[in-house]
This record gives C-alpha cells, sequence and structure tokens, in this order.
C-alpha cells in the first residue's frame, strides 16, 4: 500500500483481491468505509445492519467481515460474528467498537473475531490489519496447496510401490517353487529341469 | 540462530542416533538447526559442541526428552490416507472377529491393535472410531489399542486426547467431529468412551520387545523411513516376532518391505496393501 492509500500493483492489477462485507447503521461511517477501502482495490459490499448483513451472508461468502458492535435490531456485532464464524471459520471478523466498551471487544475476540478497532476508526490501521489478514490466508492457501500435491505425489507414488511389492512378492514365491524343484533329489535331473520348465510356462 | 558447523553435525546426528535410532544425514542442517535452537538458546548454548555436552551430562536426562520432542516428525492426521482405515473397516476387522469368535464361542473375543509409532493419537483414534462405528455394542468384545511413541510430549498431548482446530479439521469429517468430540473453548476433546478404549506410552522401537505381548494388528505407519536399513530390517523381525499367526501389519502407504523381512508377504485389497506372516 502507498500513502496516498492506492493500491500498489502487479502489472497493473490491484493486489488486494480480498472481499470485504461491512455492516455499520451509520450511514456517514458506511460511505467512508467503501469510498476507502474501495479506493484501496478491496471489493466492498455495505449492510445498514446485523440482519441486512446476515442476509448477505447467506446469500454469498465474504473474505473479511468489518462490524460495528452496537447495531439496532436482534443482530449485533457479537451476533453477526457467530453467524459468520458458522458460515465458514476461513471468514475474519473485524469488529468496531466505541472506546468505551472495549471489553465488550476482547469478547468478541475470544469468541473468534480477528482484531478490533477503536472509533474513530483510524484507516491506516484499518489496512495493515487487512494485509495481514490477507498474509496469513495466503499462507495458509499455499500450505493447502502443498498438502494438496504432496497428497497426489504420495497416492501415485503408493500405488506404484504397492504394484511393484506385489510383482516383487510373486516373483519371490515363483523362486522358492524353483529351488524347491530343482534340489528336489528324490527326482533325476532331466525331470526335475522338465517340471521347472513347466512351471515357468504356465505363468 | 545458533549455526551448526560439519563436525557438529555430525555429532548431534551420532547423539540422535543414539538416543532415537532416527538417523539423519549431514543433508539434514536446516532440520537440526530449525528444530533444535529453541532448546540450545533456552540452555544458554554458545555452540552446538557445547549443547551436546549439556544434553549428554545432564542426568535428569531433561534436555534428552526436549531434543527427542523436537526432532520426531509429528506429522499426523485424523484418518490420514484412507486407505488403511477402509482395509480395517472392510476387510480386516470382519475377518478377524470371524475368526476370534468361532474360536471362542463363549468367551468375549479379544482383539489387541498396537500404534507402533503413535504420534499424537490421531491414528489410534481413527482406528478407535471405525471399530465403534462397525460393531457398536463393545461389551461383547474386549479390545485393547495400544499407542507407543518415543517423545514424552506426543504420548502426553495423546493421552490428554485434546486437538486444537488445526490438527483437528484436517482429515475429519463433520458428522464424525461432532460426533466424536465436544468444544471446549478453543480445543476439541476426544469422547470418554473413545478415550477409554487406548492406551499411550512412550516406546522407543530400537528397544526389545519383551512384554508387550501378541498383537492382532499392528501399524506401523511412516516411521521406518527415518531409520537405517539394518533398524529397518530389525524392527519388523521384531514385529514379526510379535504379531499373531494370523494377524495383520499396515505400514505407510509409500513404505516396501521388499529386501526388508522375508517372513510377511504382501496381500492386496482394492488400493491398499497389508502383510501377513508366510
Amino acid at each position: 500500500m502507498n500513502p496516498d492509500g492506492y493500491p500498489l500493483t502487479i502489472n497493473g492489477a490491484p493486489m488486494n483481491t480480498m472481499t470485504i462485507l461491512v455492516a455499520d447503521d451509520d450511514p456517514v461511517i458506511r460511505k467512508l468505509f467503501e469510498k476507502r477501502l474501495e479506493n484501496a482495490g478491496y471489493e466492498v459490499t455495505v449492510a445498514s445492519d446485523g440482519f441486512e448483513a446476515a442476509r448477505l451472508l447467506d446469500a454469498t461468502t465474504f473474505d473479511v467481515v468489518i462490524t460495528d458492535l452496537v447495531m439496532p435490531g436482534d443482530i449485533g456485532g457479537i451476533e453477526l460474528l457467530k453467524i459468520a464464524k458458522e458460515k465458514s471459520v476461513d471468514i475474519e471478523v473485524i469488529v468496531i467498537t466505541a472506546h468505551s466498551s472495549v471489553d465488550t471487544a476482547v469478547d468478541a475476540m475470544k469468541k473468534g473475531a480477528v482484531d478490533y478497532l477503536e472509533k474513530p476508526v483510524n484507516f491506516d490501521e484499518l489496512f495493515l490489519r487487512l494485509e495481514k489478514i490477507a498474509e496469513v490466508k495466503a499462507m495458509l492457501k499455499n500450505a493447502g496447496d502443498l498438502r494438496e500435491a504432496m497428497n497426489v505425489t504420495e497416492s501415485s507414488a503408493a500405488q506404484t510401490i504397492q504394484d511393484l511389492e506385489i510383482v516383487n512378492s510373486n516373483q519371490q514365491m515363483l523362486l522358492d517353487k524353483l529351488e524347491a524343484i530343482l534340489k528336489n533329489s528324490y527326482k533325476d535331473e532331466f525331470s526335475r529341469i522338465e517340471e521347472a520348465l513347466a512351471l515357468l510356462e504356465s505363468r | 540462530m545458533l549455526k551448526i558447523t560439519p563436525e557438529e553435525i555430525k555429532l548431534i546426528t551420532k547423539y540422535i542416533y543414539e538416543i532415537s535410532g532416527i538417523y539423519l544425514d549431514e543433508s539434514k542442517k536446516y532440520l537440526l538447526e530449525t528444530r533444535l535452537n529453541g532448546i540450545a538458546e533456552e540452555q544458554g548454548c554458545t555452540s552446538y559442541q557445547d549443547f551436546y555436552k549439556k544434553a549428554k551430562m545432564d542426568p535428569s536426562k531433561a534436555i534428552e526428552r526436549k531434543i527427542i520432542d523436537a526432532i520426531s516428525t509429528n506429522e499426523t492426521l485424523f484418518f490420514r490416507d484412507t486407505g488403511p482405515f477402509q482395509l480395517l473397516q472392510h476387510k480386516i476387522f470382519p475377518e478377524l472377529i470371524d475368526a476370534r469368535a468361532s474360536k471362542t464361542p463363549v468367551l468375549k473375543t479379544n482383539l489387541k491393535i498396537w500404534s507402533a509409532a503413535s504420534s499424537t493419537g490421531q491414528e489410534l483414534y481413527s482406528v478407535a472410531i471405525v471399530l465403534q462405528e462397525l460393531l457398536g455394542d463393545l461389551s461383547k468384545y474386549s479390545i485393547k489399542l495400544l499407542g507407543t511413541d518415543i517423545s514424552d510430549a506426543a504420548v502426553a498431548q495423546a493421552s490428554s486426547g485434546k486437538f486444537n482446530k488445526f490438527e483437528i479439521e484436517r482429515g475429519l469429517a463433520r458428522d464424525k467431529l461432532t460426533k466424536y468430540f465436544t468444544l471446549a473453548g478453543q480445543t476439541w476433546k476426544i469422547n470418554d468412551q473413545i478415550r477409554a478404549m487406548v492406551n499411550f506410552r512412550k516406546f522407543n522401537l530400537m528397544m526389545p520387545f519383551a512384554g508387550l505381548g501378541k498383537f492382532d494388528i499392528v501399524l506401523c505407519r511412516n516411521v521406518a523411513i527415518y531409520f537405517t536399513l539394518e533398524d529397518r530390517k530389525k524392527l519388523f523381525n521384531k514385529i514379526a516376532d510379535v504379531l499373531e499367526p494370523d494377524g495383520y501389519l499396515i505400514i505407510g502407504s509409500t513404505e516396501s518391505l521388499t529386501g526388508i523381512c522375508p517372513r510377511f508377504i504382501p496381500k492386496r485389497h482394492l488400493r491398499s496393501i497389508f502383510y501377513q506372516l508366510k
């Protein structure tokens, strides 16, 4: 992120590709979030209360939910946090709180919120937090991709090894039988060889 | 980070081999540094030479235990690689229970299963879950599930039956998770019924197997890969000694016993292999 709040780009494409849902009942704050986050390259959707946010979460998925802790109606920030985490543990939730209710924000973090911000929101701070979240998400994705690649390699190697193990075991059994036939001193050499050849041909 | 010299690598890898049987060759410099640095710094060591001396002289063997905990790989999952568990569920358990039940129709059916490198317990708990799902009422059976590992930390975690969200989410289906675990704060705890089926203790596979008794099933997956060829031969020979004549051995899906132990023959079931005594 450069100091003006514009996204850094790689070959012209914005780096910030996370989708963010902002829930706040104050229209001025909502507009501010929308503008600043969009300018920073994020894909932003806004909701004017917990209900609308819950409905949006039900219809589509987001990487991050930023929610005011106190909103009118039955769905406040804590309830929205619960709804988001039930939908997917991968959705990261940042709660916004008044300075006086930091305890509630800490409680939200115990319930799974990734972070909290105090009002008035310092956007530089928010952008830093979002970049950290994006980094962790990228690392988790990378680890998941590696695990997937390892599983594919492992299962393909396993099949090869198992095939060889069975082939080898069958060859060993054949060798054991041949040895028994050829060492059988009750028969003359000619019939031993004949029997050994018959065994080889019968494979 | 404390740097390790080529001489120190030789010294430390030899020491690790002596205490654990884990054989690390000289290419494992990075692994040694990343896994041991924390302990070395905690002990206030100025070099790995110093670290080696401190570990060897420590009468409580606390440093030795920490080294084993750090070096033994604990990568394990619930139902890691579904093959062995399907094999147990559809082939081995039904066959074994049939064989044992017809032998002693009046008595409880005995089953003894050993997870020889149980790490933090996921494999053995997965086996217990498969048994529970397959048999339902376990009162007609006498089932002993033993898990052993060389790492005290791994054995302690396995015994606690507690797993964090990263340890639990990978590999375990949602229905099994909610059926067999309860969430307490940030950790998932295995239900008492499953916990009661299993036992974990510390054991070094380099040691003699006297006193372990005989097993119907031995799981020895992805541990022999850390041993030398000679030690692998010894290990699987000892396993052959403690396996019932009609018992089953399961090894890691990319492991092989070719040239290791001629007493076993591989048998295929679907996409998995198991071994039985000749």
